[in-house]
């Protein structure tokens, strides 16, 4: 009887575990690995936002119960930092010095924020939006009604800073390049939708970057945002959201070509034999673009697992973004983007 | 057994290798929530070898109110060791805590990490055990320390209540070795702190907190010595066997003080010789053994029977025959303690069911062996030996010596007839030097003056006298001889247990019930005289009478059905543990005709519809 496959997804967000419950659809007998620093089993980071609505429960976020993880044969292995890919043993290595070889590979460890390098020596003093445990810590030092000074503005961050004004909040946003990431907008669609986010409640400060962050003065709200003109924000908690840096540390010595992220074919193969990537670490080459690019927003990586699992097992189909990136502002002046549909 | 929101009711196990110091963390944290209030139950399960690399396991169940088992399911488990702990995962409740080393020293092997064990429904709590040691402590050694103060931080436990207890346990040492495991544990702790916590463990302040001063821990064993000592034991013979040894050891220490001796025999043989020999003397004697110990006895116990001197044997089971498994408890020798021996030598044997119960009966114990001039097995077992409970020790000793009755009459002729016959069947008992009262004592059957004679009418009223002498047991004033828990009058399912078991099936009679099955439940503490009035009693109200013990055959179930002329259903077990609540619950289930209840939540209904929707299923 021959040996069944052994599939290591290293993430388990939107693409790693629509991957694995692929896998487990297209192949009954293979044996799926799905690592995840995390210590929570898959929820869907869209729904962070809702803490502030009340859900405080990590089980309430769940889109299956943890039981059907045994039910669909997938072992998840949390709180696992995998810090070596070997590409020729196709092993992978933990930091708790456990090594896990794979028949296939299939790489979607997302990425982290990223944070401008003036601010870097200030990330103690910010909060990130990246895990429940992050959200509810958030959650934790906002006093009720207090002020959220927001750093950048991508689309993870707008969305939670919707959440936060119709919830009671305030937020300052201090934009940057990264503003409306990964969206491209010219400077009059970014003057509408800073006009639009101002209307919703937002106190937007656009002049001036931010240069520093400090402890909040005696008396006065927990953090201080100092920008390049020397202007003060206060607000209780300070939270960077300038974008994603693809995750692929690990991967530096797999054999597989990185640029920013993963260079992957338009089938999601990596340069590395039986190594695919998937969601927001890789880089897809575009035939149109003649060059590698990144695809975000959750149906894009959703479908991007997907798609890789169902080609780690057989199929040769190439991927087409149906998130094509637009953002937009409605009738009612409200904004919209394809990166928030899910 | 009413519980509400306010209650605690969590169970830590800590799980590591012979040497990682799974039982002393163990230890501190039973400790440390018993002083606060809390009730503790506790054991502890280690390997056969003295050295080497067995599995430590040590499990506290915490509560507020009163329990009377470990849980089938833990809490949290803290792993020292992860090959070992990993079968142990699957006891972990679903968002309970799993705790380990994330950062072994040794590469492992694929799969060797407790990570990769961990449920997706439990929560994984990974931290550097051994460098958090080496830097707070310039060692590894306190490894068990900081991971105690990190599960102890996790849950929110009182900081200070652990200072207290490691430095009230390490106070026989240099002062260093207590300044180096509050710095472990603190750096545990202080790293707990600042991790959110997942898991849904909660800890209430204790009901009582005032009763936390007053209350003990106390592993059955240390009640057996407690109540040994409250009883005025005047002399100790034994041989050490696991896993009655620690009751010689403590006696060792405690009994010097106040003019008590102890001595470690050659063998059980000389053990219970001695044991007779000094009861003969009028001296409050007793011994422990487990069941090979007891085998060896079997012949004296019978001279104690047929000489109707008193005295004190505690039998801690342990699995058998033969050597078996010293180290894994089991009820398989009760056989040999009702009936074990040459010719119709009936004895008292009594069998507590909790660690108060050990107190109770090896204090009564000695008053009994001198009412009834005979041998008295204390039948313990290694789970409950070793079991640790919250106790409040009484605030009078209840078994002061009471000064004997001079002996009065000399029979007929003035002769002294040591074993005359009476109206309850129990003689006037003088001992050796008592002017005028000289006697024969002998193994061979004799006559009211202790005179050899085989003659047939003597055996027959000797052996009549021996056994019904007895039946005076059965009116013992001053300790519970059999008691009915549960549902009264009928019953669909009645729960006759006997021994450590008792407390499983106290739990699941309250699971039960709250079934909605009408179920009660009887503990017989005395096994020989057996009650039988009571236990006939109690069977007429039940539909069915279920029978849960940890032998192969049934042997309680045997006793009383013989007794009884009457079936009971048996469970019988020999896996080396404690039954499980949940495997008796299924056979109260099975017995009454109700199934387990459905039990799916919303958020389960949820789930189930969210994987459909995905084309899961």
């Amino acid at each position: 009887m021959p040996t069944p496959r052994h599939h290591v997804i290293i993430g388990s967000g939107s693409a790693g575990f629509g991957a694995a419950t692929t896998l487990r659809a297209r192949d009954p007998d293979c044996r799926i690995s799905l690592v995840t620093l995390s210590s929570l089993p898959f929820y869907n980071r869209y729904d962070l936002p809702d803490i502030f609505r009340g859900r405080h429960d990590w089980r309430d976020l769940l889109p299956i119960m943890p039981a059907m993880y045994d039910e669909l044969g997938i072992t998840l292995r949390r709180n696992s930092r995998v810090v070596d890919v070997n590409g020729t043993a196709q092993s992978v290595e933990f930091a708790h010095r456990e090594t896990l070889h794979y028949d296939s590979l299939l790489v979607c460890a997302g990425g982290r924020g990223y944070l401008p390098e003036i601010l870097s020596d200030y990330r103690p003093l910010m909060h990130n939006f990246a895990s429940f445990e992050a959200a509810m810590e958030v959650h934790t030092a906002l006093p009720k009604g207090g002020t959220v000074i927001m750093l950048g503005g991508d689309m993870l961050g707008l969305d939670l800073a919707f959440t936060l004004l119709d919830t009671g909040y305030k937020v300052a946003l201090v934009t940057t390049p990264q503003t409306f990431w990964p969206h491209r907008v010219d400077d009059q669609l970014r003057g509408k939708l800073v006009a639009a986010l101002e209307a919703k409640g937002a106190r937007v400060h656009g002049d001036s970057a931010p240069v520093a962050v400090e402890e909040g003065l005696p008396g006065a709200p927990a953090r201080r945002v100092i920008l390049q003109d020397g202007t003060e924000i206060s607000g209780d908690v300070v939270m960077p959201f300038c974008g994603l840096v693809p995750a692929v540390e690990f991967m530096l010595s797999a054999g597989v070509d990185i640029e920013r992220g993963l260079l992957v074919r338009p089938d999601l193969r990596t340069t590395g034999e039986n190594i695919w990537a998937a969601g927001d670490v890789c880089q897809i080459w575009s035939d149109s673009d003649k060059e590698y690019r990144f695809y975000h927003g959750w149906r894009n990586v959703r479908e991007m697992g997907e798609l890789a699992a169902r080609n780690m097992t057989g199929s040769d189909e190439e991927f087409v973004a149906e998130d094509d990136g637009r953002i937009w502002l409605d009738k009612g002046s409200n904004i919209c983007s394809t990166f928030w549909e899910h | 057994m009413k519980k509400n929101a306010n209650d605690t009711d969590i169970q830590i196990a800590i799980c590591g290798s012979a040497g990682d110091g799974t039982i002393a963390a163990g230890d501190i944290l039973k400790r440390a929530m018993s002083l606060q209030g809390y009730k503790v139950i506790a054991f502890d399960l280690y390997p056969a070898e003295i050295r080497g690399f067995g599995k430590c396991i040590s499990r506290i169940r915490i509560s507020s109110g009163q329990t009377y088992s470990l849980k089938p399911q833990s809490d949290a488990l803290v792993s020292l060791n992860d090959p070992h702990a990993i079968p142990h995962v699957v006891e972990v409740r679903d968002y309970g805590a799993v705790i380990y080393e994330d950062t072994p020293m040794a590469r492992i092997p694929e799969g060797g990490h407790i990570s990769a064990h961990v449920r997706p429904a439990q929560i994984p709590y990974g931290l550097g055990i051994r460098h958090i040691s080496e830097q707070a402590t310039g060692s590894a050694r306190s490894r068990n320390i900081v991971v105690l103060g990190y599960m102890a931080g996790l849950l929110g436990m009182t900081r200070d209540v652990f200072h207290q207890t490691i430095g009230e346990k390490f106070k026989t040492k240099a002062p260093a070795v207590a300044e180096q495991n509050l710095k472990a544990f603190d750096a545990g702790y202080d790293l707990a702190t600042r991790v959110f916590r997942l898991d849904t463990i909660e800890i209430k302040p204790p009901r009582h907190t005032k009763s936390g001063a007053d209350a003990v821990m106390m592993t059955g064993n240390g009640a057996v010595v407690r109540g040994f000592l409250d009883a005025g034991i005047d002399n100790y013979f034994g041989y050490p066997i696991t896993p009655a040894t620690s009751i010689m050891e403590r006696l060792t220490v405690e009994m010097p003080k106040t003019g008590g001796r102890v001595l470690q025999t050659e063998d059980e043989i000389s053990a219970i010789a001695a044991t007779i020999g000094a009861g003969y003397t009028g001296a409050r004697t007793a011994t422990a053994t487990s069941g090979p110990g007891l085998a060896l006895m079997a012949e004296m116990v019978g001279l104690g029977v047929m000489a109707e001197v008193p005295s004190v044997i505690v039998v801690s089971q342990r699995g058998g025959p033969s050597t078996g498994l010293p180290t894994k408890t089991e009820q398989s020798d009760l056989n040999m303690a009702v009936f074990g021996g040459a010719g119709d030598a009936q004895r008292i044997v009594l069998a507590p069911t909790n660690v108060e119960g050990c107190y109770k009966c090896a204090g009564k114990a000695f008053e009994i062996a001198e009412k009834f001039q005979t041998p008295v097995i204390v039948l313990l077992d290694l789970y409950l030996s070793n079991r640790y409970e919250t106790v409040i020790p009484p605030k009078r000793n209840p078994f002061l010596r009471k000064p004997e009755k001079k002996i009065a009459v000399r029979n007929g002729n003035g002769a002294y007839k040591r074993f005359a016959a009476t109206a309850d069947h129990v003689s006037p008992r003088s001992v050796p030097g008592e002017p005028g009262l000289m006697h024969t004592v002998t193994g061979l059957e004799h006559n009211e003056m202790g005179r050899p004679s085989d003659l047939p009418e003597v055996h027959l009223a000797m052996s009549h006298k021996r056994h019904k002498k007895l039946k005076g047991a059965l009116n013992l004033r001053g300790l519970t001889l059999c008691k009915r828990f549960g549902d009264e009058g009928e019953v669909d399912v009645g729960i006759l247990g006997w021994g450590s078991t008792f407390g499983e099936i106290l739990e699941a009679m309250y699971a039960a019930q709250s079934e909605g099955i009408r179920c009660s439940a009887m503990k017989v503490v005395m096994l020989s005289p057996l009650p039988i009035e009571q236990i006939a009693a109690f069977h007429d109200d039940c539909g069915e009478v279920l029978v849960p013990e940890l032998n192969y055959e049934g042997q309680f179930a045997g006793l009383v059905s013989g007794e009884l002329g009457r079936p009971v259903t048996r469970l019988s077990q020999v896996t080396g543990a404690p039954m499980r609540v949940e495997e008796i619950l299924n056979e109260v289930r099975r017995l009454s005709g109700k199934q387990s209840p459905a039990r799916k939540t919303k958020q389960q209904d949820t789930g189930d519809e969210r994987a459909l929707e995905a084309g899961l299923s």
